[in-house]
């Protein structure tokens, strides 16, 4: 059990993992509303990677994950999912420039 | 492990994120899955019959599970519902980013007056 602190690395890895062992691979979200905790755990029982926050924003970048990990295993896992970050990315980035120019 | 159609499951999903505010967690848990055992599928994978995956979600709060199959069809349209749920009901995270922006931008205010205050002495 490992926590990834990059959120990008634990995204990567997340989907490798998922791609080399698609029957075994699940991807497990946790949350505690008591505490404010979020843990997001991805395994094939073999190996195992986690991310943990307490941030709003982190609830943002984890939906993106949702829709890559719906794509890959509604569709199976030769599935594109360029486009499943990609869009959301471009979304979001001009979105943030906006904010900070306002500021 | 109640199995339901996508949109009793959501509902069903909301209740648990309900009835954990005070205390609890609820796990969601996503695999892809052909819904059949490993000797179903070895029996079709011998007699050469295609096996069908779709995504399988899981969810519970320690006391209930229920699950929910969607393929490639409804994936989208479950996928946009749960984000909505999700947000919804993930109201205890920090939201500590705008405040975190003021003060990075207050302090580089004051470095930058700093630095053009020192500019100024030397000129």
């Amino acid at each position: 059990m490992v926590y990834i602190a990059s959120w990008d690395d634990f995204l990567e890895k997340s989907v490798q993992l998922f791609r080399s062992d698609p029957e075994k691979t699940r991807y497990v979200m946790k949350y505690r509303h008591s505490d404010g905790k979020l843990v997001l755990k991805v395994t094939d029982d073999k190996e195992c990677i986690k991310f943990k926050t307490d941030q709003a924003q982190d609830a943002k970048k984890m939906e993106k994950l949702n829709n890559i990990f719906f794509t890959l295993m509604a569709r199976g896992p030769e599935a594109d999912i360029s486009e499943v970050g990609g869009k959301e990315q471009i979304e979001a980035q001009p979105a943030k420039k906006g904010r900070g120019r306002k500021q | 492990m109640v199995r339901l159609q996508p949109d009793p499951f959501l509902n069903e999903l909301t209740n648990m994120f309900e009835r954990t505010t005070e205390k609890g967690s609820v796990w969601v848990t996503l695999k892809h899955s052909s819904d059949k055992s490993k000797v179903q599928r070895n029996k079709m994978k011998a007699a050469g019959e295609k096996i069908e995956y779709r995504c399988l979600i899981r969810a519970t709060d320690g006391k209930k599970a229920i699950s929910t199959m969607v393929g490639p069809k409804d994936h989208l349209r479950f996928q946009s519902s749960y984000a909505t749920i999700l947000k919804a009901r993930m109201t205890a995270l920090k939201k500590r980013e705008r405040k975190d922006r003021r003060k990075a931008t207050d302090l580089d205010k004051k470095q930058d007056s700093k630095k053009k205050s020192s500019v100024a002495k030397t000129f």
